[in-house]
């Protein structure tokens, strides 16, 4: 019965939200639920019992044990954590359960307003093929490329000169880069052929090749879409997420220096025409590859992200709005807060997400207790973060601890800024990425905005070396004053007398 | 150089002069690890323990190392394995670790199972 009062949101708008996330995110959507005056219920795993994200919370609801399937994955149980927590509306946040169509029904029917687009949107989104041809008819433009009916080596050849050189032979049915050929020339494409069916008979029992166009050293250029139920779509404009390692991004800004006006306009339509096309609602993100730079630059449609992008931070500093607010607003029926009229973009906004991994041990994940934790603060500085001194890191989650965002009024104070404020964030008891990420924002080819999306898998390995430097022998006399009150260690005293004290990890 | 001055602020952190600069320092830790921060740079300091050494992955067996999850067992006790073949598949951040042969053997013992949360440095699988 109180279900239909839930449904009918009405002149209020939404009281209570879920959150079905944890970590940084959760966090987040919890403030601006205070500022606006919604009341917060968080869930939570075993191994959450004492996050951040709880304690953030007006209410929780426990989910069950710790791996993701268990608790944060599944869906009938955070359906009804809400139910139980009398909350009307449950925002997804990213991952888990944020782009499962499934989910966002399950919700409609259980009369929960779901934070985010219509089932039906994920559903025509979700499908990489029906998504693309979607893009094709609504003119938004795709990497050229086909799968011919016809899989003879003449039609295959005749496919390749249509897309264009240098074109990329892979096999339908494949994943994980297995029998992808590069062709260059048209005297190399009998040979690709033949391997790429070799090795996609192989693999996949199923030789049946694609053929597109291959896109060297493209930028990840994307575009924040946002629609309301009342039939207005509006873009935010880009961020640049080119620093990404093995598709993990790590770096963000906004603008992208290689946009010309133009260019960023046409973009900006071409995003908001194909979220017209799937009838799309609250808040996404169009991703295209950039390939080139300035007028010349050219965009192809890659996919839609159907929720918050972990880097939406830097569209609300650039764009000065709250992302957050507007998707509560929209999903509580209300009309979208800003006209495509009323937004620009002001300086320059970079984000650094900080990882639990060592990148001088080839970036492996990182586990334990943060025994000291310390975030930047200052003019321009920004941090969204799901930890604090004393929080478990654990295995079972993304290892993104917060995220580090910084304004200033062009590209290059944003950069200073970032650099400062990574020098002064403190997070011991494991390693995290600061070290590397300091080497990456100093880095010629950052400082000339010049990485494509190849770059960190180029570089990475010399940056993450060069990142272990040296500390100054003023942290090994903290560490002797450190020692020397009793209660922290067995062996007072030892540090500046003791011959046998090894720097055997003193390093990074 | 003088006798750099030390001069604690609370919760773990120190000012330190040098003589020539001064330094904001944190360090934390118990026991014979120290961890220490200083200009976004981080390290840890130990003091060994005469008599006892670290445990290192040595050769008679295969450790994680990582707290991970192990999701699949690919050998058994009696198998001869080649170095690089991959004995156990672990998962920690979702992410997939595989465990592989540090050399050519035999398999003595599996000593974790499938679902097991096991913590860095304990033997998972023993060699003859």
């Amino acid at each position: 019965m109180s279900r239909l009062v839930h449904r009918s949101l009405g002149e209020g708008g939404i009281r209570r939200l879920l959150i079905a996330n944890r970590g940084e995110i959760s966090v987040r959507i919890m403030r601006a639920c205070r500022e606006l005056g919604i009341e917060t219920v968080a869930v939570y795993s075993d191994a959450d019992a004492e996050a951040s994200h709880v304690r953030a919370a007006d209410r929780a609801v426990h989910l069950g044990a710790a791996p993701a399937r268990d608790s944060y994955l599944d869906g009938s149980k955070v359906i009804a954590a809400a139910l139980s927590a009398g909350a009307d509306a449950i925002h997804p946040g990213y991952g888990f359960l944020s782009e499962r169509a499934h989910f966002a029904k399950a919700c409609e029917e259980a009369g929960l307003v779901f934070v985010g687009p219509p089932a039906s949107s994920l559903e025509r989104m979700g499908s990489k093929i029906g998504a693309r041809r979607l893009m094709v008819e609504a003119g938004v433009p795709v990497v050229p490329g086909e799968t011919p009916a016809d899989q003879s080596d003449g039609s295959l050849a005749a496919a390749i000169a249509r897309v264009g050189f240098p074109a990329l032979i892979k096999p339908s049915a494949g994943g994980g880069g297995i029998g992808m050929k590069v062709v260059r020339t048209a005297a190399d494409v009998g040979e690709a052929l033949a391997a790429a069916r070799r090795e996609a008979t192989a693999s996949f029992g199923d030789g049946t090749l694609y053929v597109e166009r291959l896109i060297e050293r493209p930028r990840h250029v994307e575009i924040q879409v946002f629609a309301d139920a009342h039939g207005n779509v509006v873009h935010l404009f880009e961020r640049e997420c080119s620093a990404q390692r093995r598709h993990q991004k790590m770096v963000e800004e906004s603008p992208c220096p290689a946009l010309s006006p133009a260019v960023r306009q046409a973009m900006g339509q071409a995003a908001v025409a194909a979220a017209r096309a799937v009838d799309y609602r609250n808040a996404g993100t169009c991703e295209f590859l950039l390939e080139g730079e300035g007028e010349a630059a050219r965009f192809y449609f890659l996919e839609m992200n159907t929720r918050l992008q972990v880097e939406h931070p830097v569209t609300e500093c650039v764009v000065g709005v709250d992302l957050v607010h507007a998707q509560l607003a929209v999903a509580g029926g209300a009309a979208l807060p800003f006209t495509q009229d009323s937004l620009s973009q002001r300086g320059h906004a970079i984000e650094c997400r900080i990882y639990a991994e060592d990148p001088a041990q080839g970036f492996i994940p990182q586990a334990g207790r943060l025994l000291l934790y310390r975030e930047p603060q200052g003019p321009g500085i920004r941090v969204d973060s799901g930890v604090t001194a004393g929080t478990m890191v654990s295995v079972y989650y993304d290892p993104m601890l917060a995220k580090l965002i910084v304004w200033g009024e062009t590209r290059e104070v944003a950069r200073l800024r970032a650099l400062a404020a990574l020098r002064d964030f403190a997070v011991l008891g494991i390693h995290t990425n600061i070290p590397f990420l300091l080497q990456l924002l100093e880095h010629e080819q950052f400082i000339a905005a010049t990485i494509d999306t190849g770059f960190l898998d180029r570089e990475g390995a010399a940056l993450a070396a060069a990142s272990v430097t040296e500390l100054p022998a003023a942290a090994l006399a903290a560490v002797a004053e450190y020692r020397r009150t009793a209660q922290h260690s067995g062996t007072p005293g030892t540090l500046g007398t003791d011959p046998f004290l090894t720097l055997g990890v003193w390093r990074v | 150089m003088s006798e750099p001055v030390v001069t604690p602020l609370g919760e773990g952190w120190y000012l330190v002069d040098d003589g020539e600069r001064r330094w904001r320092v944190a360090v934390a830790g118990a026991g014979d690890t120290q961890w220490v921060f200083v200009n976004g740079q981080v390290a840890t300091v130990e003091t060994p323990t005469p008599g006892r050494r670290r445990r290192k992955g040595g050769d008679g067996g295969v450790m994680s190392p990582m707290p991970a999850t192990v999701v699949a067992i690919r050998v058994a006790p009696g198998q001869a394995v080649a170095a690089g073949d991959t004995l156990i598949v672990l998962e920690a951040m979702k992410m997939e670790l595989p465990i592989r042969a540090p050399r050519d053997g035999v398999v003595k013992t599996v000593a974790c199972a499938k679902g097991d949360l096991v913590p860095p440095g304990v033997n998972l699988l023993e060699f003859e």
